[in-house]
C-alpha cells in the first residue's frame, strides 16, 4: 500500500513539476504567443532588432464571433499565418497579448479585470458607454489616425459619440432582415408579408397547410438576444428604445402594442414554442431544415443555412410592419475601444502603437478577409470595393446598413434597458400584462 | 425435500408452463390494436354550414360512403369546419367530410402480416413453447428428483427454460415498440416523403395487412391518414410470462426469493449503467457528425450516417491536447498541494487537543461558502498582486485552497477511524512524530487519501470560472476553457464540443479506475476498522 | 518549560500551510468581497466609497429577490435530499458482490468526470423539441407517437435543471458513502444474520449509524456546492423567463455582469453566505454535539 501511496504522490509531483515548467515559460519569454514552428523566425527577428526595453506589449480582448475567429487571430487561419505574427513582424516593438473570449464570458473576463486593475488595452465588444462615463477609455481622437478615422462610416462613428466626443470605433456590422423560404411560400401560394395583419394571415396560412408540422414564424425572446425583439416589433410599430428627443419611452403605447402583438403570435401557435430559450440558433437550424418558414436574421444566414447542409431557397424582405408604419431594418454593431494605462512609461508610444494595431487591422488586406470570413458587413470604406467584388450580394446588404437603426449603446442606462426589456417580454410570456411591466421597467429607467 | 413432495412441485410447475402457453394462445385471439383508416377526404372551401355547396358535397359523400358499406366495410362519416375571419374583416370557412374505416387486428394477424413486429411476436410464442418443451425434457427422468440431484443435463435444460423465458418478457415491449415504429415512424417519414428507400416493399406488406390488398394505389393516402391505438390486451403477456419465469426457477433452483432478488440487483445495476451512460452516448455520436447532421430535425438518425474521424484530427488541431496537458497540470498539482497542506491539518485535527479547533473546523467549512463566481473580483486582484495572473501555478493554488475543507473534512474523518495505538508503538520503537505518520498512518489511512485526492482531482479538473477570468494567453488555458472557442457567436460547433468533452472525460476516468483498483484492495488488506 | 510551550504550539505548526492556503487564496477574496457589499461600486467595477447597507437595501427590494430565494429553497433542498437518497442507495447495491461491479463503479464516476458545463449543454441538447435526442430515441425505438416538447413550460424546465443537478451530484454521495460503507466490519453483520435480523434491521441498526459520520461531511459540502452550483442554470435556461429559474448564485452573477448592478449583486452574495452559515452551522452544531456523545 506505502508503495502505491509513494507512486501517487510521484504522480501528482511530476505533474506539478511539467506544470511549473509550462507556466513559467511563457512568463519568463514574455506573452509570445505559441507560434507554428514555421512562423516562429519570422515572429523573432523583428523582437530581437527592436531593444526589449522600448518593447510596447498590447493586452488585446477580442470576442469570438464564429468558427474561425480563434484560428484567425492565433492559429493558422490568415492563409497560413495569424492576425498576431503577421501584426509582430510589420510593426516591430509591439508585441500583442491577444486573447480571444467567448461571448458568454466577455463581460465577466472584462468587468472583473477592470475591477482588479488590470484593464485591457484593447477592447472588442459591444458597449462602451458605461467605460466611457466612468473614464476609462482614451478619446478615439488620442490614438486613431486622422486617415483611418476619415475613412470609417460617418453614421457608424456616430453611434459612439457621447457629448461630442467619440469613444469607439465600429469594428464590423450586421444587418437584419426577414428571410423566407420562397418554396413554401410558393406551395402554400401567400404572399410575402409587409404588415402585420398580413404576417397573422400568413402564418395561419401555412399552420393550416402544413397542419401545424411547420413553424410559420421564428421568435426568439432569450436572455442572450431578446432586445433584438423589442426592437423588431417596436420599430415597426413607430415606438422605440427613445422618443424624438433622445429620452428613454420604453412604456409608450407603441411599444405596449407591438409587445402584445409579439406575445400574440406566440399564443396562437403561429412560432417556435419555446421562445424564451430558444436562441437565434435555434430559429436558424429550424430554418434550415426547413421547420420554419419565416425568421429575421443577420445578413449571414445564407452562409450558415449552406454550412448547416440546408440547401432551401430563400429570399429576404423587409421586417413587416404595424399597418399604416414605416418599418425599419435593424443594425447591429460592434465595436473597438483603447483603455487608459496611466502605468505606461511612455503615453505616446502606447497610443502609437495603438494607432499601429487599428492600422493594420482596419488595412483592407486584412479586413476583408476578416469581414467576409463570418460573414458580417464592414465598417469602412476602403473595404467596400474588394467586398463587392467578392460578393455581389454585400451590395444590397451595404445599402441595408445605411437604413438601419441600432440599438442606443450610447446612453449610460443600455444594459439595465436591455435586461429590463427581455425580462418584461419575457414575463409578458408568462401572462404578465404589458402596460405593466414596460410602466416599472420606465420608472426604474428614468425615474 | 423428500421425492413425492418433489414430484408434486415439480408437476405443478410444468403445469402451469402449459397453461401460460394456452394463456398466451388465448390472448393472441383477442383484438390486439384498433385501425381508423381514412378511405375518402373531401375539402371544400369557401364552404358555409348549411348552403348549397354544403348539402351538395355532404350528399356526394353520403352516397359513397353508402356504397362502401354495401362492400360490406365498417365506415362513418365525420365532417369538421374551419372558420377563421381575416384581416380585412371576411369570413372564410373550410369545411371537410371524412370517410373513414375502423377496424381491428389481432395477435395472431399480426404474426402472419410480414412487418418487423412479426418476428417478435413470433419469438415470444417460440421462446414460450420452447421454455414448455426445455422444461418437460428436463424433467423427463428426473421428475420425482429435488433440484438439488438433478444430473448436468436435466439441469441445463432447465436452465434453458429460465432463460426463453427471460427473453420472452424482455420481448413483449421490443414488439410495441416496433410495432409503433412501423406504423407511425417509417409510415410518417415515408407519407411525408423526407425517406423514400424501401417504401414499396413496406406499403404493400402494409396493404395486404391492414386492407386486405384493397387499396393499391391509395395506399399512401390510407397510410398518411391512418390512425390507431393498442388495446393493452398483448401487454397482458408480460403477467404471463412471468408467471412462466416464476414457475421456470421453482423447476431448477426449488425456491424463486433469491434469484429473483439477483435478477433486481442487475436489472438496477443495467440500468443505472445505461442511464448514466446515455449522456455519453450522446457525445459519442454527436461527436463524430458532421456539422449538418447535428441538427438532425427529423429525426432520421440514430447513430452518424458517416463517421466523420477526422473531426478528432480538427480538435487536436485546434488546440486540445495542449488545454488537456494545462488541466491535468492544474488538477494534478492543486491536488498535490492539497494534500500536502490538509495531510498535517487532518493529523493535527484528528491527534492533538488544542484551544481553537472548532473555531478552525468551522473556519474551514465557511471558508467554502462563497461561490467562486462571487469571488473573482478579489482573486483576480490577488493573483495581480502575486504575479500569478496568466499562469497556471495561480490556478493551482488557488484550486488547492478551495479544495481544502474538503480534504480536511474527509482526511479527519479517516485518521479518526484509525486508532493511535499502532502510531504510538512505532514511536515507542525510535520512530519520529514525521516518521510514523509517514510510515504507520498513511499507509493504513490510503483509502480515504486516495478518495481526496480524486475529489480534488476532479473538482480542479472542472473548474471553469476562475480559469475564464485569469488566463489570458491561450496556450495557458485548461481544457474547460478552451473549448468554449467550440460555441462562438455565430455559430456552436456541437461535434467539437462534444468531441473534445469526451476526451476530457476519458482521462478522469481512466485515472478512476487505476485507483479504485487499490482503493478496495486497500480496504482489504489494511486493517481498517470502523 | 521550553517543552511545554512546544506541545502547546505543536497543533497550530501542523495547521499552518493549511491556514496560510485559505488565508491567501479565500479569505482575501471574501474580505474584498464585503467590503464591495458596503461600497459603492461603478457599473464597471470601480469600487468607491463606504455607504453602509445601501445595497443590501437595493438587492431586497429587486423585484426577483422573492421569486429567486424560493426557487434557491427548491432547488437546494430537492437536489440534495433526492441525491443523498439516490446516492445511498446507489452506494448499497455498489457495495454489493457482482459480476461486473468495477465496471458499473466507474461508470458512476461518468457524470463527475464531466465539467458541469458540459454535462448542461449536453442535456439541454438532449431534451430539444426539435432535434434533440431523446425525442430522436423515443421515436425510433416506438416508444411514442410523435416528438414530445419536454420544456413546455418554465416550471418543467426548472424541474429539467434540479434533475440534471441530481445527476451530477450523485457520484459525490455514492462515493462518500461507499467508503464509509466499505469500512464498515463484515462480521458485524454475520452476527446480526445469526441473531434473525432482517434487512431493514441491518439497515437502521449498522449500515446508517456506521455511514453516518461520512454522510454528515459529505451533506453539509454539498449543501454548500449545491447552493452555489452555477453553470447548470446558467446554461439551459439563464432563468429565462424573466429569472422564474434563477437561482441565488445565478441571478447575482446575471446582476453583476449583465445588469451591472455589481453593489446588489455582491450584496445578494453575502445574504447568501450568511443563510449558508445558519443553514449549516446550526446543522453542524448538532451533529457534532451528538459526535461528542
Amino acid at each position: 500500500m506505502k508503495k502505491i501511496l509513494a507512486l501517487l504522490l510521484a504522480l501528482t509531483m511530476v505533474f506539478a513539476l511539467c506544470a511549473c515548467g509550462g507556466s513559467s515559460a511563457p512568463t519568463a519569454e514574455a506573452p509570445a504567443t505559441e507560434a507554428p514552428a514555421a512562423e516562429a523566425p519570422a515572429a523573432e527577428a523583428p523582437a530581437a532588432e527592436a531593444p526589449a526595453g522600448d518593447e510596447i506589449v498590447l493586452d488585446v480582448i477580442i470576442c469570438q464571433y464564429g468558427p474561425n475567429t480563434n484560428e484567425w487571430f492565433l492559429g493558422s487561419g490568415m492563409n497560413g499565418t495569424n492576425f498576431v505574427d503577421k501584426f509582430e513582424a510589420e510593426n516591430p516593438g509591439v508585441k500583442l497579448n491577444l486573447e480571444v473570449v467567448s461571448w458568454n464570458d466577455v463581460y465577466t473576463v472584462v468587468d472583473t479585470r477592470i475591477a482588479s486593475g488590470n484593464a485591457p488595452d484593447i477592447l472588442n465588444i459591444d458597449v462602451f458607454a458605461n467605460y466611457a462615463n466612468e473614464g476609462l477609455l482614451m478619446p478615439v481622437s488620442e490614438y486613431c489616425p486622422d486617415e483611418l478615422f476619415n475613412d470609417f462610416f460617418p453614421s457608424f462613428i456616430d453611434q459612439s459619440v457621447i457629448d461630442g466626443v467619440c469613444w469607439a470605433v465600429p469594428d464590423l456590422a450586421s444587418a437584419r432582415a426577414l428571410f423566407y423560404n420562397v418554396d413554401m411560400f410558393e406551395e402554400v401560394g401567400v404572399e410575402v408579408p409587409t404588415t402585420w395583419a398580413e404576417l397573422e394571415d400568413v402564418s395561419q396560412a401555412i399552420l393550416d397547410y402544413y397542419d401545424g408540422e411547420v413553424y410559420p414564424w421564428g421568435i426568439d425572446m432569450t436572455t442572450d438576444e431578446g432586445q433584438a425583439a423589442f426592437a423588431y416589433y417596436t420599430w415597426g410599430n413607430g415606438g422605440g428604445f427613445v422618443d424624438a428627443d433622445g429620452n428613454w419611452a420604453l412604456n409608450s403605447a407603441e411599444n405596449v402594442e407591438a409587445i402584445e402583438y409579439a406575445v400574440s403570435l406566440v399564443k396562437n401557435g403561429y412560432t417556435n414554442p419555446n421562445p424564451e430559450t430558444q436562441t437565434r440558433y435555434d430559429l436558424q437550424d429550424m430554418f434550415a431544415a426547413g421547420k420554419m418558414a419565416m425568421v429575421i436574421a443577420p445578413n449571414s444566414l445564407p452562409t450558415y443555412v449552406s454550412d448547416k447542409g440546408g440547401t432551401i431557397n430563400m429570399a429576404t424582405a423587409g421586417i413587416p410592419a404595424n399597418e399604416g408604419k414605416t418599418g425599419s431594418s435593424v443594425g447591429v454593431m460592434d465595436r473597438v475601444m483603447a483603455f487608459k494605462d496611466d502605468a505606461a512609461p511612455d503615453q505616446a508610444a502606447r497610443n502609437e502603437a495603438i494607432g499601429k494595431f487599428l492600422t493594420f487591422f482596419y488595412n483592407p488586406e486584412n479586413y476583408v478577409g476578416w469581414v467576409s470570413m463570418e460573414g458580417f458587413l464592414p465598417a469602412v470604406n476602403s473595404a467596400v470595393e474588394a467586398l463587392v467584388a467578392s460578393d455581389p450580394s454585400f451590395a444590397g446588404w451595404l445599402d441595408v446598413l445605411g437604413s438601419c437603426q441600432f440599438y442606443p449603446t450610447s446612453m449610460a442606462e443600455w444594459d439595465a434597458v436591455k435586461q429590463g426589456v427581455i425580462a418584461a417580454e419575457q414575463n409578458a410570456l408568462t401572462g404578465a400584462d404589458v402596460q405593466a411591466e414596460l410602466d416599472a421597467l420606465q420608472t426604474q429607467i428614468a425615474g | 425435500m423428500n421425492r413425492t413432495s418433489a414430484a408434486k412441485q415439480n408437476k405443478v410447475a410444468l403445469a402451469l408452463l402449459l397453461l401460460v402457453v394456452i394463456m398466451a394462445g388465448i390472448l393472441l385471439s383477442v383484438p390486439a390494436y384498433r385501425f381508423t383508416s381514412t378511405v375518402y377526404s373531401q375539402k371544400s372551401p369557401n364552404t358555409f354550414v348549411g348552403d348549397e355547396k354544403y348539402l351538395a358535397v355532404k350528399a356526394e359523400v353520403e352516397t359513397l360512403a353508402d356504397e362502401y358499406r354495401t362492400q360490406g366495410m365498417e365506415v362513418t362519416v365525420d365532417e369538421s369546419v374551419t372558420e377563421r375571419t381575416n384581416s380585412k374583416g371576411e369570413k372564410t370557412s373550410l369545411v371537410a367530410f371524412t370517410i373513414s374505416e375502423k377496424f381491428t387486428k389481432n395477435g395472431w394477424s399480426f404474426l402472419t402480416a410480414g412487418i418487423n413486429s412479426s418476428c417478435a411476436l413470433a419469438a415470444i410464442l417460440i421462446c414460450l413453447l420452447g421454455a414448455l418443451a426445455c422444461a418437460a425434457l428436463g424433467c423427463r427422468g428426473s421428475l420425482d428428483t429435488t433440484y438439488k440431484f438433478l444430473d448436468s443435463g436435466s439441469a441445463r435444460l432447465r436452465n434453458a427454460s429460465c432463460w426463453l423465458l427471460l427473453i420472452a418478457i424482455l420481448l413483449v415491449p421490443v414488439f410495441f415498440m416496433m410495432s409503433t415504429y412501423t406504423l407511425s415512424r417509417r409510415v410518417g417519414l415515408y407519407t411525408a416523403g423526407i425517406v423514400t428507400e424501401g417504401k414499396e416493399a413496406l406499403f404493400q406488406t402494409l396493404d395486404k395487412f391492414l386492407f386486405a390488398g384493397m387499396a393499391g394505389e391509395n395506399v399512401d393516402v390510407a397510410l398518411k391518414n391512418l390512425k390507431f391505438s393498442n388495446t393493452g390486451v398483448l401487454w397482458a403477456l408480460l403477467p404471463v410470462a412471468f408467471v412462466g419465469l416464476v414457475a421456470a426457477i421453482q423447476l431448477r433452483f426449488g425456491t424463486v426469493k433469491h434469484t429473483l432478488l439477483r435478477g433486481l440487483l442487475y436489472a438496477f445495476v443495467i440500468g443505472m449503467c445505461l442511464f448514466i451512460l446515455y449522456p455519453y452516448y450522446v457525445m459519442l455520436i454527436t461527436a463524430f457528425r458532421t456539422n449538418a447532421e447535428t441538427n438532425d430535425m427529423y429525426f432520421q438518425h440514430l447513430f452518424p450516417t458517416e463517421w466523420k474521424w477526422e473531426n478528432l484530427s480538427h480538435i487536436v488541431s485546434r488546440g486540445v491536447p495542449r488545454y488537456l496537458l494545462n488541466s491535468a497540470m492544474i488538477a494534478g498539482g492543486a491536488t498535490l498541494i492539497a494534500l500536502i497542506c490538509g495531510i498535517p491539518a487532518a493529523y493535527a485535527m484528528s491527534r492533538m487537543k488544542f484551544k481553537g479547533k472548532k473555531i478552525f473546523l468551522g473556519f474551514v467549512i465557511m471558508s467554502q461558502m462563497f461561490s467562486p463566481v462571487v469571488l473573482l473580483i478579489g482573486i483576480s486582484q490577488l493573483m495581480s498582486t502575486l504575479h500569478l495572473n496568466d499562469n497556471i501555478l495561480g490556478l493551482m493554488l488557488i484550486n488547492a485552497a478551495f479544495n481544502q475543507a474538503f480534504a480536511i473534512w474527509l482526511l479527519r474523518g479517516t485518521f479518526v477511524a484509525i486508532s493511535p495505538e499502532m502510531e504510538q508503538a512505532a514511536r515507542i520503537d525510535g520512530c519520529s512524530v514525521l516518521g510514523s505518520l509517514w510510515h504507520v498512518l498513511l499507509p493504513m489511512a490510503a483509502p480515504g487519501i486516495v478518495t481526496t485526492l480524486i475529489f480534488v482531482f476532479i473538482n480542479a479538473w472542472n473548474e471553469y470560472t476562475i480559469s475564464t477570468v485569469l488566463i489570458s494567453t491561450a496556450s495557458n488555458r485548461p481544457i474547460t476553457v478552451g473549448i468554449t472557442q467550440f460555441s462562438s457567436f455565430n455559430m456552436i460547433e456541437w461535434q467539437y464540443l462534444f468531441a473534445a468533452s469526451l476526451l476530457a472525460t476519458i482521462p478522469v476516468v481512466i485515472m478512476f479506475m487505476f485507483i479504485e483498483k487499490h482503493l478496495t484492495s486497500g480496504l482489504t488488506a489494511g486493517g481498517v476498522k470502523g | 518549560m521550553n517543552n511545554r510551550l512546544g506541545q502547546k504550539i505543536e497543533p497550530y505548526v501542523w495547521l499552518l500551510p493549511s491556514l496560510i492556503l485559505m488565508a491567501i487564496f479565500v479569505v482575501f477574496p471574501i474580505c474584498i468581497v464585503f467590503r464591495i457589499a458596503f461600497s459603492e461600486v461603478s457599473k464597471s467595477g470601480l469600487v468607491g466609497g463606504f455607504v453602509g447597507f445601501k445595497n443590501f437595501a437595493d438587492a431586497i427590494s429587486l423585484p426577483a429577490f422573492k421569486t429567486v430565494m424560493l426557487n434557491t429553497l427548491y432547488w437546494v433542498v430537492s437536489v440534495v435530499v433526492l441525491s443523498t437518497v439516490i446516492g445511498f442507495i446507489v452506494a448499497m447495491v455498489l457495495n454489493q458482490d457482482f459480476k461486473g461491479r468495477k465496471i458499473a463503479r466507474a461508470i458512476v464516476v461518468f457524470p463527475w468526470a464531466t465539467s458541469l458545463v458540459i454535462q448542461a449543454s449536453v442535456w439541454n441538447y438532449i431534451i430539444k423539441y426539435e432535434y434533440g435526442n431523446l425525442n430522436n430515441i423515443l421515436l425510433n425505438l416506438g416508444i411514442i407517437k410523435e416528438a414530445i416538447n419536454w420544456r413546455s413550460s418554465y416550471q418543467i424546465e426548472f424541474i429539467w435543471e434540479c434533475g440534471v443537478g441530481i445527476f451530477v451530484t450523485i457520484p459525490f454521495v455514492t462515493f462518500c458513502v461507499l467508503s464509509g460503507l466499505q469500512s464498515i466490519d463484515k462480521s458485524l453483520y454475520e452476527a446480526a444474520e445469526i441473531d434473525g435480523a432482517s434487512f431493514w434491521d441491518r439497515l437502521f441498526n449498522i449500515t446508517i449509524p456506521l455511514v453516518k459520520p461520512s454522510l454528515t461531511v459529505a451533506t453539509v459540502l454539498n449543501i454548500i456546492y449545491v447552493f452555489n452550483s452555477f453553470p447548470i442554470i446558467y446554461t439551459m435556461t439563464k432563468g429565462a423567463p424573466a429569472n422564474k429559474t434563477d437561482t441565488l448564485v445565478t441571478f447575482l452573477y446575471m446582476l453583476n455582469f449583465y445588469d451591472r448592478k455589481k453593489g446588489p449583486a455582491t450584496a445578494l452574495s453575502v445574504i447568501g453566505f450568511l443563510v449558508l452559515c445558519l443553514c449549516s452551522g446550526i446543522y453542524m452544531l448538532g451533529v457534532m454535539r451528538k459526535e461528542e456523545d
